[in-house]
């Protein structure tokens, strides 16, 4: 072939792409989609590393994904006047980031741990896969990757198919062919779409076509029930049950002797999956015992009039109006029977009446 | 960097403008070497001097070894070049191993020593610039070829950051000449390239590791006896991800030193076709095998010392090309069987020449054929058209030895291979329907396109297809490629 001919090939090659890749991407954006950020080992490693910025004043949360639906960062920023840096991972215990924490000595600061009694007290708590991966790349990531992921998130804030949970190749076949599948196997799990956009904040937030979609939420409480998180027999007990206490306590522990303050969160859950909550692991034999065992205090939403009346969409996470309330009084709390001061709370307060006022 | 990423993107388009600005050829080749560094520091800048170390020394010991007339000293040289490199590769890549074993041996015969495990980091690529560096200072002991004439285009021989990583292995002959006259793409070179880069990229980001990884992971990753079908879907999946990953680093080499003007020998030719062992050698891993039989094989006695040496030294050959590949002896078991494999082709080979004298002028390939046609099974070797078979018989074999490859110690290739052999009851079922139809449409597409290719270049295809046809392939190609958002994971052979 001539080299003008293979001139041609690349601009019809150039062409072809555009054109079906911006198709694409109309097309979703048609269908209500919005920008949402891969919730990958990268994305958490740029937050991880906001503990080395002096100039910040932070509040670190750690956990599964309900502290990640239910914290609003914007409305604790703009409350607190102070960063909010979501490391906790969906599905995974705590444990492994708090280690992880308790071991670097710059952490000193505020952290809230979200306990979410079937991820927390389980036998492999200390063992997530994810949790694992994250804090290896955090460690082990090179320059190059850091400059990836920057790009990448320049690509991201624009173009919504890049979500790769549901855009992928593999996610869209897998999606759009859901063979009957041999025995023993189990189907690939697809969250409907609008169930967990994340932001870059790492804040998932239902979209509002997920909350109108009935049919939507009763598939991710179908997912709940084949997780097994709908389970009513009572939950670990004896010696694995302590050990998990006595790990929880050494590294808060070393958190404090730092001058670090440490809160646990229970946040609201509701409908089959409270109940069953409430019968597999109950408040007196795990969430007392925690708090009573490591000596840290504990904020349990049922013990707070204001946090009780949430109703979860799908029983687990918090829409995202009732996240903003949820933040909120989850400031109140923390400020007022906690004691935390708040770095620019008084000036927020102020800044706010002023603009009020005009 | 890996050639998957967006950093690698930006990168490589600084050097392709920086590459086409009229900058003189020396500063152009500075510019490509402290790019080449810049590639190889932004994974772990330290290992920087690693390379440099290993430039310096290379250097300057081969022009003494070109020059030196005294016999001894220049043996000394040789042996100071070889123990500076390979000492290198045994501490970084070999250490724990052979701490590993020496500690085992001691305890077996008695002695209670446990040294603390040393935590030794693996420098990218050690294994490919070594190697490079290697059959330098090789020829210029041999006089093979003549010294290069300036540090800046041995070091650049040695860093070209396309070739850096996971090669393909150069020569001084198949580089170094590039660098002594001014180089830059023409627009058909520039095409190619982008052409190449974006089918490398496709093999390794949508094939390698978008649909194959995860099967071959899954599978390889269980701990107890398998399905059948499940354990041969696996190592098919794992099979076609090690070559499309390879393949793809491959391609992707080609093409970015296509783009700014160079050419890079080929490390792949479509092995999945072959007709036997020896056939295989020369399409899989190309490079590395013409380094083994040059400066191993070869230096050993070949197969001048009788037949019986010729069997040892194939075997010494392929066990250290398999120790090559990772310190594990699960690798030398892989390397052993690919021996054996040749060894087998070879005595088959030897019987019908003594039988059939006359035979004696037929080409290599075809009495490869008739190596591996007399391993066949009965029926096969009857069957006309049984080449495309006696392929298929080589590539189940290869596959054999892939579990050895894949496994992380005997005891899971063993039952791997037990799953894969004998009906177990109540082995465990790990892959989908969706699975396994992608892996075996993948696997039968790779496999029939190996066939026709495999005598032919998929640049001559693409030069012979219309215009058209080929930018909708390639957009295809990108299409996928950009739909599939896979992470930039690593390649398989960078940890080689």
């Amino acid at each position: 072939m001539e080299a003008a001919n293979f001139k041609k090939a690349g601009i019809l090659t150039l062409v072809l792409v555009l054109t079906c890749i911006g198709s694409w991407e109309l097309y979703l954006r048609n269908h209500g989609v919005k920008i949402s950020y891969n919730d990958d080992a990268p994305l958490w490693a740029n937050k991880r590393s906001h503990i080395y910025n002096s100039q910040e004043r932070s509040t670190f949360f750690i956990g599964a994904s309900r502290i990640k639906f239910d914290l609003d960062i914007p409305t604790w920023e703009n409350i607190t006047g102070e960063k909010a840096i979501q490391l906790a991972l969906v599905g995974t215990s705590p444990q492994l980031i708090l280690k992880n924490l308790s071991e670097d000595k710059n952490f000193k600061g505020r952290l809230i741990v979200d306990i979410t009694e079937f991820a927390v007290f389980t036998r492999d708590s200390g063992d997530h896969e994810s949790a694992k991966k994250s804090i290896e790349y955090y460690h082990k990531e090179t320059s190059a990757q850091w400059a990836s992921f920057h790009i990448n998130h320049v690509l991201e804030s624009q173009l919504v198919f890049l979500e790769t949970k549901v855009f992928s190749l593999s996610a869209l076949l897998s999606r759009r062919f859901p063979f009957a599948n041999r025995k023993g196997i189990q189907s690939d799990v697809n969250f409907p779409i609008g169930f967990e956009p994340s932001m870059y904040n790492r804040q998932n937030v239902m979209s509002e076509r997920f909350l109108a979609d009935t049919a939507g939420q009763r598939t991710m409480k179908n997912y709940w029930r084949r997780f097994g998180l709908l389970d009513t027999a009572h939950g670990m007990t004896g010696d694995t049950l302590q050990n998990i206490f006595i790990d929880i306590k050494t590294n808060i522990d070393k958190i404090k002797v730092r001058g670090g303050q440490v809160i646990f969160v229970r946040p609201p859950s509701s409908g089959e999956m409270l109940a069953a909550e409430n019968k597999a692991y109950p408040r007196e034999d795990y969430w007392n015992k925690l708090l009573a065992y490591t000596n840290t205090p504990g904020i349990y939403f049922e013990d707070y009039p204001e946090l009780t009346h949430f109703i979860c969409p799908e029983w687990s996470h918090l829409s995202p109006k009732d996240a903003v309330v949820f933040t909120k009084d989850l400031i109140e709390i923390l400020q007022n029977k906690y004691k935390w001061a708040f770095y620019n709370k008084q000036s927020f307060a102020l800044n706010n009446l002023n603009s009020k006022n005009f | 960097m890996v050639f998957n990423s967006y950093t690698f993107i930006v990168f490589f388009i600084i050097m392709l403008v920086l590459h086409n600005l009229p900058f003189t050829w020396k500063v152009k080749k500075v510019n490509l070497l402290i790019a080449s560094y810049i590639f190889y520091a932004a994974w772990n800048p330290p290992f920087v001097l690693l390379l440099w170390l290993a430039t310096v020394v290379d250097y300057f010991v081969g022009r003494a070894l070109y020059t030196q007339p005294n016999k001894h000293k220049r043996k000394l040289l040789l042996v100071i070049s070889l123990c500076g490199n390979l000492g290198m590769l045994c501490f970084f890549k070999y250490g724990g191993f052979l701490l590993e074993n020496f500690t085992h041996l001691v305890n077996t015969i008695g002695f209670n020593y446990h040294p603390a495990k040393p935590n030794i980091i693996l420098p990218a690529g050690i294994s490919f610039y070594t190697f490079t560096t290697l059959c330098y200072t090789i020829d210029m002991y041999k006089k093979r070829s003549e010294p290069v004439k300036s540090m800046l285009d041995f070091a650049l021989f040695v860093t070209f950051f396309p070739h850096l990583v996971a090669g393909p292995i150069v020569r001084p002959p198949q580089l170094v000449p590039q660098f002594e006259t001014p180089h830059t793409a023409t627009q058909k070179q520039l095409m190619n390239g982008l052409l190449l880069i974006s089918l490398g990229l496709f093999m390794k980001v949508v094939l390698a590791d978008s649909m194959l990884a995860s099967p071959a992971n899954t599978v390889f990753g269980a701990t107890g006896p398998l399905n059948t079908l499940d354990a041969w879907m696996g190592v098919l999946a794992f099979s076609g991800q090690i070559f499309f990953d390879f393949a793809g680093y491959s391609s992707c080499a080609l093409g970015v030193a296509s783009c700014l003007g160079f050419v890079l020998p080929e490390n792949f030719l479509y092995p999945y076709a072959a007709i036997g062992f020896s056939d295989f050698w020369r399409r899989w891993h190309i490079t590395l095998s013409a380094w083994l039989r040059d400066y191993l094989y070869i230096p050993l006695g070949g197969n001048r010392n009788g037949k019986f040496r010729t069997y040892i030294n194939l075997m010494i050959t392929m066990l250290l090309g398999g120790l090559w590949h990772g310190a594990k002896w699960t690798f030398v078991v892989w390397g052993a069987l690919h021996g054996l494999y040749l060894c087998i082709e070879k005595l088959i080979q030897d019987y019908k020449m003594r039988a059939k004298p006359q035979r004696q002028t037929v080409s290599q390939a075809s009495i490869a054929v008739q190596g591996v046609r007399f391993m066949a099974p009965h029926f096969l070797r009857n069957v006309k058209s049984s080449n495309f078979l006696l392929a298929l018989l080589t590539f189940f074999l290869v596959n054999v030895t892939w579990v050895f490859f894949r496994s992380p110690d005997f005891t899971s290739a063993w039952t791997m291979l037990s799953s894969m052999f004998s009906h177990v009851p109540k082995g465990a079922v790990l892959l989908s329907n969706l699975t396994m139809i992608k892996v075996a449409v993948i696997i039968v597409g790779m496999v029939i396109s190996h066939w026709f290719m495999r005598n032919t270049r998929v640049l001559t295809v693409a030069n012979k297809m219309p215009w058209w046809l080929l930018g909708i392939i390639w957009s295809a190609m990108l299409i996928l490629l950009i739909l599939s958002q896979e992470s930039s994971s690593s390649f398989i052979y960078f940890q080689f």
